[in-house]
C-alpha cells in the first residue's frame, strides 16, 4: 500500500468524526463520501480541496505540479484576506506538457522550486500533487526532500491528486500534510497561557478579523490560525498552543484531533456564526485555557464581554424587526450554519421555512429541532430541479445559500443572498450577525426583485409562463437544462462538497 | 537640457522634468506672489461647505460650466439625418466650426455643415447677399439633395427673414425653384440644442407637408399603418437608431425614422469619402404625413414637432429617453399598440436577459447614491433606470431642463422610496453640481465628458453617459435603448463601480487584502 492510500485510509478512519464512527468497517473502507455518480455534475476534487484549505497561508508559494488545468482555472479564486504577504495570490504551476509526461516531470518540478526560491525567497514552498504526475509516478515527496536540502527552504509535498476523491477529502489531505511536514517544526519566540489555535477558519471576507478584537480584548492570543491569514511559521509552531478551536469540523477535524493526540492540545468544535454560537465559542476557549493553566478570572472577563456584546448585537438587530417581521427565509447551506444563524433570523422576526441538512450532523439536526420545533422543514440532498420547485412553491421571501445555488434562486425569481464562502461581506462574530440581518434587509428591499418577478407586461393574464411550463414538465429532461445551472466544473448547485 | 532633440518628450513627460519643476517652483516663489498655501487650502475646504453652496446657488448672472449647447447645434443634428442633406447655418461661420468639431469629436466622423459666413457688413446691412451667394455655392460645390437652413444669433439679432431670403435666392437662381430648402429660426439665446432640434425637425416636416413655403399645394393625408419615429437629440444616435430599427423589424412594424443619423456618423473606411450617407429619404419624409402615429423618444426634444404632427391628424406618443426594463416595456408596448402588432418571442427573450443580468448584479448598485446630469429626457431616463436597479439618485440636474421637467422628475422621485432623497435642479450648471457633489455626497456621478473635472475636484467617480463624450471612444456605437441598450447602460455603470472598487483596494500591503479577482 502506498503512503497516499494509507493516508487516505487513515483519514477515513478519523475517530474524531462521529459520522465515521457509526459506520461499519466495510463502509469506512469505502470512505467518507458518497461515490460520485458518473454522468452527474460533480463538485470539486481532492486537489481543489487541498488547495483551498491551505491557500490562505499567505507567505507561502503554492506550487501546483500538473498540467495547466489545475492551477490555470483556479488561482486566486477565494476571498481569503491577508494582513501581510500577498504571495499566496500568485499562481505557481509547472504547467506540465507532453514531454514531461513522457519523460517524467520531477526535474521540471525541481527547477520550478529553484526558480521560486531564487525569485521570491518564500519561507516555504507547498507542492501540490495532481492527477497527471501522480499517474505517471512523479515522486513529489522525493523532489521536495531533495529541493529542501539543496535550497534550504522547506518544501512541503501535498499529496492531493484529484482522482482520490472529492473536495472534502482534499481538505483533510491538506491537513495531513501540515501534520506530517509543518506543525512542530518551528518554535515561537515566546508562549503565554492564553495561546490558542483556530483550525478550519479561512478569514474569508476578513471574518477572522471580526472576531480577533474580542480575543485581543480578553488577552487571548491566536498563536496560529489554520489557515486564515496565517504565515508559514505560525502554522509550524502551532503545536505550542494551549487550546484549539475547531471551526469547520468536516474540513480539518483530523488536524485538531491529531494535535490533541500528539501535543495534548485540547480542542472543541465551535462556530463564529450566530450570536449564541459566538458566545459559546468564547466560553469554550476560556474554559479550555483555564483548564490548561490560565487564570480563572479569564472566565469572568469573558462573561462580561459576552454580556456586553450580546446586548449590543440584539439591540442592533431589534430595529430590523419592523421591516423583517414575517419574512420567510429558506436556508440552503449546511453544517452548523443550518441552525447557527437561525436564532438571529428569528430575533429579527423572520420565519425559517426550511433548512438544508446536507452536511449537518445529528447534533446539528437536534439543534434545528430545538430552535424551530419538530415541524422544522429539513431538506436533505436537493437536486437543482427539486430546489427550483421548492423555491417556486415554498413561498419564501429570500433564500440564503452558497454561490452555487445562486442561479437556481435567481431563475426562480427568488431574492438570494450569499452566506457561504464566496461572499464579500463578513458575517462572523456578533457584528457579523448584525451585518447579515442588515444585508438581508437590503436584499429584500432591492427593487430588482419586483422587476424579476413581474412578467412582461404584454403577457396575457393567466397565460403559462416559461417557468410554469418548466415546472409542469415531468422531469425527464436533464436537470441542468431547466434551471439554467450549467453543469460546470465547479459542480452542481447543491450536491458538491464545500470546504468552508 | 530641458528638451533633447534625440529624445523629444511630449506634454505628458516634459514638464515633469527637474528643469521645469524647479523653474516653476522658482517662478511661484519669486514672482507669483500667491496666497499662502494655508489660505488656498482654507478656501478649497470652504468651497465644500453648505455655506458656499448657498452662495453658489444665489448666483444670478453668471453661468459656470454649462451643460447645454445652442439651438443651431440641434438643428444641424436633425438635418444630417436626412438623405444627402447639407445643413446650412445662416450667420457667422465661427459658430458652425464649433458644431462640426463638436460632433466630430463625439462621433469620430466628419460632419458636413456650411455657413453663410456673415461678416460685419452683413450685420449692418442684413445677410441677404450671404444667403444668396451661400446657397448658390453650397448647391454647386457639395451637390446636396436638400439644404436645411438654420440660424445663428447674429442673423436672429438683426432679424433676417429666412423665408423671404430663400425665396429671393431662388429668384436670383442660386438654386432651382423646386429644390428643397426647409428652414428654421434657431436663435441660441432661446432654449438649447434640444430646442434647435425641435425647430429644425418641425421646419423640415412643415416644408414637405405644408406646401413648401407656399410654392406647391399642401399635402393631403391619406392614413396608412406606418409608424414615424423621432429620436430627438441623442449622442447615441448611431447605436440607438440601429437598435430601434432592429426591434421594429423584429416586430414587423412598417416605420419611418425621421432623421436617421446612424449612417452619416458611422461611414465605413473603404477608400470612399461619403459626405452624405444613409438618412431618411426626402420622399419618406414627405410621406411620413400619412403615418398612423409618431413616436418621440424624447418629449423635451419634440415639444413643438409632436403637436405639429398631432395637428395633422396622427396619434402621438412621447417618452423620456427610455432606459431599462420598465421604460422599454412602455415603449415597445405603446409601439405595438399603435402598430397593432404582437410582441415577438425574441424580444421577450431579450427582456428576460436584461432582467437576468440585473438580478445577477443587483447587489452592487442597490443602495448606491447617484448624481446625474444631462439633457432633460436623458436625465429622466437614467434616473428612472438607476431607481429600477435600487440605486438612489440624490441629485438630478439639467441645465436645459425647465420647471415642467423638474415637476415631472419630482413625480418620478415620489413614485419610489429610492427617489425619496432626491431633488431635481432645472437650469443649473456644473458649478452648482460641484457644490452638490460636496454637500450631497453621492457615490457616483453620471454625466458627459465634462464631468471629469467634477470627478477630479470632488473625487466622485464619473460614469460617462451623455453627450458629448470626447475622451472615450465609440460609446455612440452602442445603444442605450431597447433591452440590449439597457444591458449596455447596466454594464457601463457596473464597470465603473468595479473599477472604483479595484482602484481603492490596490495599494500593496495596505488595501490590497480586498483586491479580489472575483467581484
Amino acid at each position: 500500500m502506498t503512503s497516499l492510500s494509507q493516508t487516505i485510509q487513515d483519514v477515513f478512519n478519523e475517530p474524531g468524526c462521529g459520522k465515521n464512527q457509526a459506520k461499519s468497517e466495510k463502509e469506512r473502507k469505502k470512505g467518507c463520501t458518497k461515490q460520485l455518480q458518473p454522468g452527474g455534475a460533480a463538485g470539486g476534487c481532492a486537489f481543489d480541496g487541498a488547495k483551498i484549505a491551505l491557500q490562505p497561508i499567505t507567505d507561502v508559494a503554492h506550487l501546483v505540479h500538473g498540467p495547466i488545468a489545475c492551477e490555470g482555472n483556479s488561482w486566486d479564486n477565494r476571498g481569503a484576506k491577508s494582513s501581510g504577504s500577498s504571495l499566496y495570490r500568485t499562481g505557481f504551476t509547472t504547467d506540465m506538457t507532453e514531454n514531461d509526461i513522457v519523460f517524467g516531470g520531477e526535474k521540471h518540478l525541481f527547477k520550478a522550486i529553484r526558480e521560486i526560491v531564487e525569485k521570491y525567497a518564500p519561507p516555504a514552498v507547498f507542492v501540490y500533487q495532481t492527477c497527471v504526475p501522480a499517474m505517471i509516478g512523479d515522486d513529489i515527496d522525493a523532489v521536495c526532500k531533495a529541493a529542501a536540502a539543496k535550497f534550504g527552504t522547506p518544501c512541503i509535498p501535498i499529496q492531493s491528486p484529484g482522482f482520490v476523491g472529492p473536495k472534502n477529502l482534499g481538505n483533510k489531505l491538506a491537513g495531513e500534510a501540515m501534520l506530517k511536514h509543518v506543525i512542530g517544526t518551528e518554535e515561537p519566540e515566546y508562549t503565554t497561557p492564553y495561546d490558542i489555535n483556530i483550525i478550519g477558519e479561512y478569514n474569508l471576507a476578513g471574518e477572522l478579523w471580526q472576531v480577533k478584537p474580542l480575543l485581543d480584548e480578553l488577552g487571548i492570543r491566536i498563536l496560529s490560525c489554520i489557515s486564515g491569514d496565517a504565515k508559514y511559521k505560525e502554522v509550524a509552531w502551532s503545536h505550542r498552543a494551549r487550546a484549539a478551536m475547531m471551526v469547520c469540523s468536516k474540513a480539518m477535524i483530523n488536524v485538531a484531533r491529531k494535535m490533541e493526540e500528539r501535543y495534548e492540545i485540547p480542542f472543541f468544535e465551535g462556530s463564529f456564526y450566530g450570536i449564541e454560537d459566538m458566545s459559546d465559542s468564547l466560553r469554550e476557549i476560556a474554559r479550555l485555557l483555564i483548564e490548561r493553566g490560565a487564570d480563572p478570572e479569564l472566565m469572568d472577563r469573558t462573561e462580561a464581554v459576552i454580556a456586553r456584546e450580546e446586548a449590543k448585537a440584539w439591540a442592533a438587530i431589534a430595529p430590523y424587526q419592523e421591516r423583517l417581521s414575517g419574512k420567510k427565509v429558506l436556508l440552503v447551506t449546511g453544517g452548523v450554519k443550518s441552525w447557527s444563524v437561525v436564532a438571529a433570523l428569528q430575533e429579527a422576526g423572520m420565519e425559517i421555512v426550511g433548512t438544508s441538512i446536507k452536511k449537518s450532523t445529528k447534533e446539528d439536526k437536534d439543534k434545528i429541532k430545538k430552535l424551530m420545533g419538530d415541524d422544522a422543514h429539513m431538506f436533505d440532498d436537493l437536486t437543482p430541479r427539486e430546489m427550483y420547485r421548492k423555491l417556486k412553491t415554498a413561498e419564501a421571501d429570500i433564500m440564503l445559500s452558497g454561490g452555487r445555488s445562486q442561479f437556481v434562486a435567481l431563475k426562480a425569481s427568488m431574492p438570494w443572498m450569499d452566506i457561504n464562502q464566496e461572499r464579500h461581506v463578513a458575517f462572523a462574530g456578533y457584528h457579523g450577525m448584525v451585518e447579515m440581518v442588515k444585508e438581508i434587509d437590503r436584499t429584500l428591499s432591492n427593487p430588482v426583485w419586483q422587476e424579476v418577478r413581474r412578467p412582461a407586461p404584454w403577457e396575457r393574464a393567466g397565460a403559462a409562463s416559461w417557468q410554469d411550463r418548466a415546472m409542469s414538465e415531468d422531469g425527464s429532461s436533464p436537470e441542468a437544462g431547466v434551471d439554467g445551472t450549467p453543469p460546470s466544473a465547479t459542480g452542481p448547485a447543491i450536491t458538491g462538497q464545500e470546504a468552508a | 537640457m530641458p528638451q533633447d532633440a534625440n529624445q523629444v518628450k511630449d506634454h505628458f513627460e516634459l514638464f515633469r522634468g527637474e528643469e521645469y519643476t524647479d523653474m516653476l517652483a522658482k517662478k511661484k516663489a519669486e514672482f507669483e506672489n500667491p496666497h499662502p498655501a494655508e489660505e488656498v487650502a482654507r478656501v478649497r475646504e470652504w468651497a465644500k461647505t453648505e455655506e458656499y453652496k448657498d452662495l453658489n446657488f444665489s448666483r444670478e448672472a453668471l453661468t459656470i460650466n454649462p451643460a447645454k449647447a445652442c439651438q443651431p447645434l440641434g438643428a444641424v443634428f436633425a438635418a444630417v439625418g436626412f438623405e444627402s442633406t447639407l445643413p446650412f447655418v445662416h450667420g457667422s461661420q465661427g459658430c458652425v466650426a464649433y458644431y462640426r468639431s463638436h460632433f466630430s469629436r463625439h462621433f469620430k466622423e466628419p460632419t458636413s455643415c456650411v455657413s453663410s459666413s456673415m461678416t460685419e457688413d452683413a450685420a449692418v446691412f442684413g445677410g441677404l447677399n450671404n444667403m444668396v451667394d451661400g446657397l448658390a455655392n453650397a448647391y454647386n460645390m457639395y451637390k446636396p439633395k436638400m439644404i436645411a437652413v438654420s440660424t445663428t444669433c447674429m442673423a436672429e439679432v438683426i432679424g433676417d427673414d429666412l423665408n423671404a431670403y430663400i425665396k429671393t435666392a431662388k429668384e436670383k437662381e442660386s438654386l432651382p425653384q423646386e429644390f428643397d430648402v426647409p428652414f428654421a429660426h434657431t436663435p441660441a439665446f432661446v432654449g438649447s440644442h434640444i430646442t434647435g432640434y425641435d425647430n429644425a425637425m418641425k421646419g423640415i416636416l412643415e416644408h414637405f407637408w405644408d406646401g413648401k413655403a407656399n410654392t406647391v399645394d399642401k399635402m393631403v393625408r391619406e392614413p396608412n399603418g406606418k409608424i414615424n419615429f423621432l429620436n430627438g437629440f441623442d449622442g447615441y444616435a448611431v447605436g440607438n437608431l440601429r437598435e430601434v430599427k432592429r426591434i421594429f423589424d423584429m416586430m414587423k412594424i412598417e416605420y419611418t425614422i425621421l432623421g436617421d443619423q446612424s449612417d452619416v456618423w458611422d461611414t465605413p473606411t473603404d477608400g470612399e469619402f461619403r459626405m452624405y450617407d444613409g438618412g431618411t429619404t426626402l420622399e419618406d419624409a414627405a410621406n411620413a404625413l400619412h403615418a398612423k402615429a409618431t413616436v418621440s423618444m424624447q418629449q423635451y426634444c419634440t415639444e413643438k414637432t409632436l403637436p405639429f404632427i398631432a395637428n395633422h391628424g396622427q396619434e402621438t406618443a412621447a417618452f423620456n429617453h427610455p432606459i431599462g426594463v420598465e421604460a422599454t416595456d412602455s415603449f415597445v408596448m405603446e409601439v405595438a399598440r399603435l402598430a397593432g402588432v404582437e410582441i415577438p418571442d425574441e424580444l421577450a427573450k431579450e427582456r428576460g436577459r436584461l432582467v437576468d443580468a440585473i438580478a445577477d448584479s443587483n447587489a452592487h448598485i442597490h443602495g448606491k447614491k447617484f448624481a446625474i446630469y444631462g439633457d432633460p429626457d436623458l436625465a429622466y431616463g437614467l434616473a428612472k433606470f438607476v431607481m429600477e436597479l435600487g440605486g438612489e439618485p440624490v441629485v438630478v440636474l439639467s441645465t436645459n431642463g425647465g420647471k415642467a421637467w423638474a415637476a415631472k422628475m419630482q413625480d418620478l422621485f415620489d413614485s419610489s422610496p429610492f427617489g425619496a432623497n432626491c431633488k431635481a435642479y432645472p437650469g443649473k450648471d456644473l458649478w452648482h453640481m460641484r457644490s452638490l457633489l460636496f454637500t450631497e455626497k453621492p457615490d457616483f456621478l453620471i454625466g458627459n465628458t465634462y464631468g471629469k473635472y467634477l470627478e477630479r475636484d470632488t473625487g466622485v467617480p464619473l460614469i460617462r453617459i451623455g453627450f458629448p463624450i470626447f475622451d472615450r471612444h465609440h460609446k455612440h456605437r452602442y445603444p442605450v435603448w431597447g433591452y440590449q441598450g439597457g444591458l449596455n447602460v447596466l454594464v457601463t455603470i457596473l464597470d465603473r463601480i468595479f473599477e472604483h472598487m479595484d482602484a481603492t483596494t490596490n495599494i500593496p500591503s495596505k488595501t490590497d487584502y480586498s483586491y479580489d479577482i472575483i467581484r
